[in-house]
């Protein structure tokens, strides 16, 4: 039963992740002269925080079977936000960025939910606007943060290996799985996104939820930004695609399936964690950085290839082929084969 | 597409549901003259919009990003969405152009389009043959190009070794040649979607994929070759691109996957795969660009026009949807 779970693909693939690039990482100095330190481990919680929101944004819309591809464009407008209405009080800031997200959420949430549209083109377009909202806001220009005290207390070490700023992910993160595993709403995210119209005849009140989830990734990827905003002193109207690519990687180490059906936050939790480790030993081997690129391709690669059906039905094909070949005179030998 | 829509017109009015529905697609249809008669209202109000001079500008700055987008049309009909590679492939691809002009324009051409077609072809032949989800598999393809293009050139802006790449930015008659291309390859792809063997199953793909694996048609062949199709006009706009920049980096596709998107888009094609057509897009990439001028011309920030481009990317996408669903039901 257990070694079943284990194969699992939401289980398997950020066990693997996780456990591969933290062994890569505690045995960094054995291959490299560089030694290990706190600080490292404090770098990789870093880099976790600085993407993490963004990915368990994008990671939520895909287990109910869609693709949120505007969190970068919400990502940079609560950035862009939280400078310019936090210049006085942080929290002016912050509540901007979080309105502005779960707006962004609800309208496009109540337009895939009730016109029923694919999320993909709706999605792409509110992320071109978006952007140009963040432009539009700040000029095409970098803004800094004058508050210099919170950008002092987000990065604070807490407990040799922590800041702030990671442990309200770390945090985020373990609501978002708290509420998925002890509501029905985790339940019933995965049955949105294994198959809708089922779903849907079972009493699942399907708009709500996704209209739900899309609120959810809006508030998440504005307050991902307003903790990179917090910790640079600055907002960048145009983060580039980099982070929604490296979010998306995250999500699918994570076990998400691009179909939806499938995934859970701890997962994704284990995946971005895998990109944040991969990145920081990429950055102590002192390797360059375009290393850390081939490295998410080969994985997406492998990742993918695993995932394509009609690879799959041929290899099935294959071996039904061949097993009933060797076992034509006996019909219970195909047995086991179609039980599975 | 006429055939198809016909019959349902055909039994609308015999149930008020029918009626309902005829209704909804009035409506869109006036919404959809109301804002295109706004567009043309606030563009001939516009100073200097109405010029040859500015037409000119319109057409060009709509050649490049139309070029990319006739690419991804192929894709995106035959149901494989959209590749997230494009920008990587016209860097890569306008790097190799550049550092090849020792050998001539013609022969660097030829290089640039069989990168292109190599790159982007693999890329479909995963789709094709195995169903990878292509959005995955160009992110992975992206890191890849990214990656090998930075290690190989150590990150460095490449310049050209000859001055061949000078006839790109030739102007024939005033016009850019990259506007001429753009026509013709328009009509070329058109013709090819419309009249030949390829086009028709491509369609079918799009439109049902284990539909057209029963009826036999050679699923993972057709999709490749929109792929290899898509490469070299991927591998087009590369030329040209890295020709008017007179240098070439990773950085040299810029924007350039979502303005094809968008582009695609905004003509009206579906995402879903299995409608849409070349001079749609051909249509979209010149929508956004004229659009993109009034607010230019107006004195709009560069965000403003981004921002708007978004919106009439979300307002098509959502009237084309209501449109389909219409005539479906």
């Amino acid at each position: 039963m257990s070694a079943r779970r284990l194969g699992r693909p939401e289980v398997l693939l950020p066990t693997a992740a996780a456990g591969l690039t933290v062994t890569a990482f505690a045995l960094l100095p054995a291959y490299t002269d560089a030694g290990l330190s706190s600080f490292d481990v404090y770098n990789t919680f870093q880099i976790f925080a600085r993407l993490g929101l963004l990915a368990l944004a994008l990671g939520l819309t895909m287990i109910a079977g869609e693709f949120d591809l505007s969190v970068v464009g919400t990502y940079a407008l609560g950035g862009m936000l939280t400078v310019q209405a936090g210049q006085e009080h942080y929290a002016y800031g912050l509540l901007a960025a979080v309105a502005a997200g779960a707006a962004i959420g609800l309208v496009q949430g109540g337009l895939i939910a009730g016109l029923k549209l694919p999320s993909m083109p709706v999605t792409l377009a509110t992320y071109i606007a978006l952007l140009g909202l963040t432009s539009a806001l700040s000029g095409g220009l970098t803004k800094t943060y004058s508050n210099a005290a919170v950008t002092l207390w987000v990065d604070r070490t807490v407990l040799t290996y922590f800041s702030p700023r990671s442990l309200i992910t770390l945090g985020l993160f373990v609501l978002a799985a708290v509420v998925l595993s002890l509501t029905r709403w985790g339940r019933e995210l995965r049955a949105i996104g294994g198959d809708r119209r089922a779903s849907r005849v079972a009493g699942v009140r399907v708009d709500r939820l996704l209209v739900g989830t899309f609120v959810a990734s809006g508030v998440l990827s504005a307050l991902g930004g307003s903790l990179l905003s917090f910790s640079l002193g600055s907002a960048n109207p145009d983060p580039g695609v980099q982070p929604l690519i490296v979010a998306a990687a995250a999500a699918l180490l994570g076990g998400v399936s691009l179909t939806g059906g499938r995934g859970n936050p701890l997962g994704l939790l284990g995946g971005i964690m895998a990109v944040a480790l991969l990145t920081e030993i990429v950055t102590v081997a002192a390797l360059p950085a375009y290393v850390t690129q081939l490295f998410f391709a080969g994985l997406l690669g492998i990742i993918v290839v695993i995932d394509a059906p009609d690879l799959h039905s041929a290899l099935v094909r294959q071996r039904t082929r061949l097993r009933a070949g060797t076992s034509r005179p006996s019909p219970a030998g195909a047995q086991p084969g179609s039980q599975t | 597409m006429n055939a198809l829509s016909t019959p349902a017109r055909l039994d609308a009015p015999a149930s008020p549901r029918g009626r309902q529905r005829s209704r909804a697609d009035v409506v869109i249809n006036v919404i959809v003259v109301l804002a295109v008669l706004a567009a043309i209202v606030v563009g001939l109000s516009t100073h200097r919009f109405a010029t040859v001079a500015n037409a000119k500008a319109i057409i060009t700055s709509a050649s490049l990003v139309g070029i990319a987008a006739l690419g991804l049309t192929l894709i995106t009909i035959g149901g494989s969405a959209v590749s997230l590679a494009i920008a990587p492939t016209v860097a890569a691809v306008g790097m190799m152009f550049l550092s090849a002009q020792s050998l001539g324009l013609v022969p660097a051409l030829a290089i640039a389009l069989l990168c292109g077609v190599v790159i982007t072809g693999v890329q479909g032949a995963v789709v094709g043959y195995a169903a990878a989800n292509p959005v995955v598999l160009t992110i992975a393809a992206s890191f890849a190009i990214t990656g090998l293009a930075i290690g190989i050139s150590g990150g460095a802006s490449v310049a050209p070794t000859g001055s061949g790449y000078d006839h790109l930015n030739a102007t024939p008659g005033g016009v850019a040649l990259s506007v001429y291309v753009l026509i013709v390859l328009a009509v070329a792809v058109e013709w090819t979607l419309r009249r030949t063997g390829f086009g028709r199953s491509l369609y079918l793909i799009g439109a049902n994929r284990p539909a057209a694996r029963v009826a036999g048609l050679p699923v993972g062949r057709t999709t490749a070759v929109a792929w290899l199709g898509a490469g070299a006009l991927f591998a087009v706009t590369a030329a040209f691109t890295a020709a008017f920049n007179t240098s070439a980096n990773v950085n040299l596709g810029g924007t350039l996957t979502f303005d094809a998107i968008a582009a695609v888009l905004a003509g009206g094609t579906s995402i879903a795969g299995g409608r849409g057509s070349a001079l749609r897009t051909l249509a979209g990439a010149v929508l956004i660009a004229g659009v993109s001028d009034i607010l230019l011309l107006r004195g709009y920030s560069t965000g403003v026009q981004i921002m708007v481009k978004g919106l009439i990317v979300l307002f098509v996408v959502v009237i084309v949807h209501l449109r389909t669903k219409g005539s479906r039901a």
